[in-house]
């Protein structure tokens, strides 16, 4: 999925994007708050890593403003501090949830995944759709239990349309979801990894349809 | 302890200081009371002795050319007493006795006054007597009529002695009780300080040290100085420890990224390729870096705040200094493409009061920011300047500057300016430098330049 990351610190930002790029996701960073507003409102994101200690707007008032606007994308905070009204105060102003450095690159991991499934409006870690079953933990994929070998791509575009299975997702949408901004992204990535994908699932699988001009739809049962 | 020995208790200072005095003002006392008593007793008997004088001079008359007297038993009477005194009588016309004790001693009739009682002491049978003795002038008698009455003493004796029991019971029961009330007083007179004392240790043992006001009460004037004493101390206490929390709270703030940093490298080395490891390990290479870098500078900030409270001044050349924070920075600035300069009229005066290594970590820090927040090609120029207000070594640098809206606030710990994209430092170099700075009485501000940043520190005094 999509993941804007807002940290000051550029050593951290470069750790936590790779560490995350690692799970399948696209992941753009700005390090401050003013740019961080100025480009939440144009991508899809999935999901927002946010740091309370930020130069300039610091990170609850980012976090203010983004609820004000309307923006109902996952906060995730990260803070150095400790007090206990910090934490409160970031949950209040709207943060989905919070995590203090120094912490676990695997807690981390499996925080933003939970984030992103309720994104979904569905929590449950296993997502079935027909015969095909995604551990969007684990990241694994099967279709009656045979197990789909797919790449880091394939997987987030294979999981972003199994969330909607059934209803047509429109191509900008996901691009904007599989993609991050500073990524080249061709005028046919989607559709190769979208046709590389339908190899994987068939025969047993459930099919995509291409909807010309508009998008793509995993056939939902 | 010596000094608690050798220190008397308040209980023995104030029996010293009230029972002395007030031992010799009853001595004092009881030698004017002894004074006055018998000058009361022997005035009120010889008033006695006189009434009875009078009396018999009053019966001696001329009767056809003799000296008659007729002696009245009331006389005697007023002399009676519960002692039994003796009481002797003598009249006597010239030489010649007309009635009492002969041998009576009389006195010499010119020095007496006609009509005025004389009194006098005598030996008189082996005894003293006090005398009463009178004069007449009597018509048609050409001797001189001298009537005398005497008294032994016994009786005055007596009333002295009781007088002088009374005065010294008086005296004994005054200081003796001020003996015995002294312990009672002084401790209902520090039961106050005790107070103090429960207020004082109902602060221990708690889990966090609680640096308010003391709860005392109600205290005497004498103990208020002393709370308002400790109630400052503690308010000094509490910033103190309020600072110091702080410092350790934004200390271990600063550790968290670069130790984050350190813990996402290390899971990404572990399940990376051979590719990914080498960067991960490069990542880790700089976190380290920079949190060495942070834990020096944190021991120097602890140094510079701690340093200077005892050590004597020393006297230190600013530029001999300079010089050797530039020999040791020196590879960097090459490395980093900068210019790295010394400038200044070398025979200058410029030995300021302070602490050299104070000193060298002011300067080594002020030339590390002005290298590191510069750009390659760059230049950074220490000058060092002698003026009659003092010396100034200025730190100046053609980098990107810092803006007068930051000016105020770098010199805060952990602030770092900037945008996060700029070089990695700790946010703690010119907290070190402001810090030692104050240490030595020497201030450090920016200047105002067109381009880059100047940063001045001045000591206001100058010694050769």
């Amino acid at each position: 999925m999509r993941i804007l990351l807002i940290e000051d610190d550029a050593a951290l930002a470069r750790s936590i994007a790779a560490l995350l790029r690692t799970g399948g996701n696209a992941v753009d960073h700005v390090a401050t708050g003013e740019d961080a507003l100025s480009v939440v409102a144009g991508e899809p994101y999935a999901l927002v890593i946010l740091d309370v200690g930020l130069p300039g707007i610091d990170g609850f008032t980012v976090l203010e403003m983004l609820r004000r606007r309307g923006e109902r994308v996952p906060v995730l905070m990260l803070t150095a501090r400790d007090a206990l009204d910090d934490r409160v105060r970031g949950l209040d102003l709207g943060a989905d949830d919070y995590l203090r450095k120094p912490f676990e690159p695997e807690e981390l991991e499996a925080r933003v995944r939970a984030l992103g499934r309720r994104r979904g409006g569905d929590p449950l870690p296993v997502l079935s759709v027909g015969t095909l079953t995604i551990n969007r933990s684990t990241g694994d994929a099967d279709i009656a239990g045979r197990i789909l070998d797919l790449r880091r791509r394939e997987r987030t575009v294979l999981e972003a349309l199994a969330t909607r299975a059934g209803r047509v997702v429109p191509r900008e949408l996901l691009i904007g979801e599989v993609f991050g901004f500073d990524e080249p992204v061709g005028g046919n990535a989607i559709e190769v990894h979208v046709t590389r994908l339908r190899g994987k699932l068939a025969p047993d699988g459930p099919g995509i349809r291409t909807v010309r001009g508009v998008g793509y739809m995993l056939d939902a049962g | 302890m010596p000094a608690e020995s050798r220190t008397p208790a308040l209980r023995t200072r104030l029996l010293v200081a009230v029972l002395g005095p007030l031992l010799a003002a009853a001595i004092l006392i009881g030698v004017v009371g002894a004074t006055l008593i018998a000058d009361v007793v022997r005035r009120t008997n010889d008033r006695v002795l006189g009434g009875a004088l009078g009396a018999i001079a009053e019966t001696v008359q001329v009767e056809r050319g003799e000296v008659t007297l007729d002696l009245p038993a009331a006389a005697f009477g007023m002399l009676e007493n519960t002692e039994r005194d003796n009481v002797y009588y003598r009249v006597a016309v010239g030489a010649d006795l007309l009635t009492g004790y002969a041998d009576l001693p009389a006195p010499d009739p010119a020095t007496l006054d006609i009509d005025v009682p004389r009194y006098r002491f005598a030996r008189y049978r082996d005894q003293q007597i006090r005398i009463a003795e009178v004069r007449r002038a009597l018509p048609r008698i050409d001797q001189p009529v001298i009537v005398q009455i005497a008294e032994t003493l016994d009786n005055r004796g007596a009333l002295t002695r009781r007088l002088m029991v009374a005065l010294l019971i008086g005296e004994c029961v005054l200081v003796g009780a001020a003996a015995l009330l002294i312990r009672p007083a002084l401790g209902w007179s520090l039961r106050p300080l005790a107070r103090l004392r429960g207020a004082v240790e109902a602060r221990d043992g708690r889990a966090r040290p609680d640096f308010s006001p003391l709860d005392t009460g109600p205290l005497p004037s004498e103990l208020r100085p002393l709370a308002g004493a400790f109630d400052r101390l503690l308010a000094q206490l509490d910033t103190a420890t309020v600072g110091v929390r702080r410092f350790t709270a934004d200390a271990s703030h600063q550790m968290r990224t670069p130790l984050s940093v350190l813990k996402v490298q290390v899971a990404l080395a572990r399940r990376g390729s051979d590719t990914e490891r080498r960067e991960a390990l490069d990542e880790i290479a700089d976190a380290v870096v920079r949190l060495e870098r942070l834990v020096t500078q944190l021991l120097a900030l602890a140094r510079a705040e701690e340093a200077g409270v005892s050590a004597p001044l020393e006297a230190v050349d600013l530029r001999e200094v300079a010089a050797a924070v530039i020999t040791r920075q020196i590879n960097r600035a090459i490395e980093a493409g900068i210019d790295l300069t010394l400038e200044g009229d070398e025979r200058a005066v410029c030995v300021v009061a302070g602490h050299r290594t104070l000193i060298f970590e002011i300067i080594a820090n002020l030339i590390d920011n002005a290298i590191r927040y510069n750009r390659s090609g760059g230049s950074v120029m220490v000058t060092i300047e002698t003026a009659a207000s003092g010396v100034s070594v200025s730190v100046v640098d053609d980098g990107p500057g810092i803006a007068p809206t930051h000016r105020i606030t770098a010199f805060d710990r952990f602030v770092r300016l900037g945008d996060g994209n700029g070089p990695e430092g700790s946010g703690l170099g010119l907290a070190i430098v402001r810090s030692a700075a104050t240490r030595l009485g020497a201030t450090v501000a920016f200047g105002d330049p067109a381009v880059g940043t100047v940063v001045v520190l001045h000591f206001p005094q100058v010694t050769a």
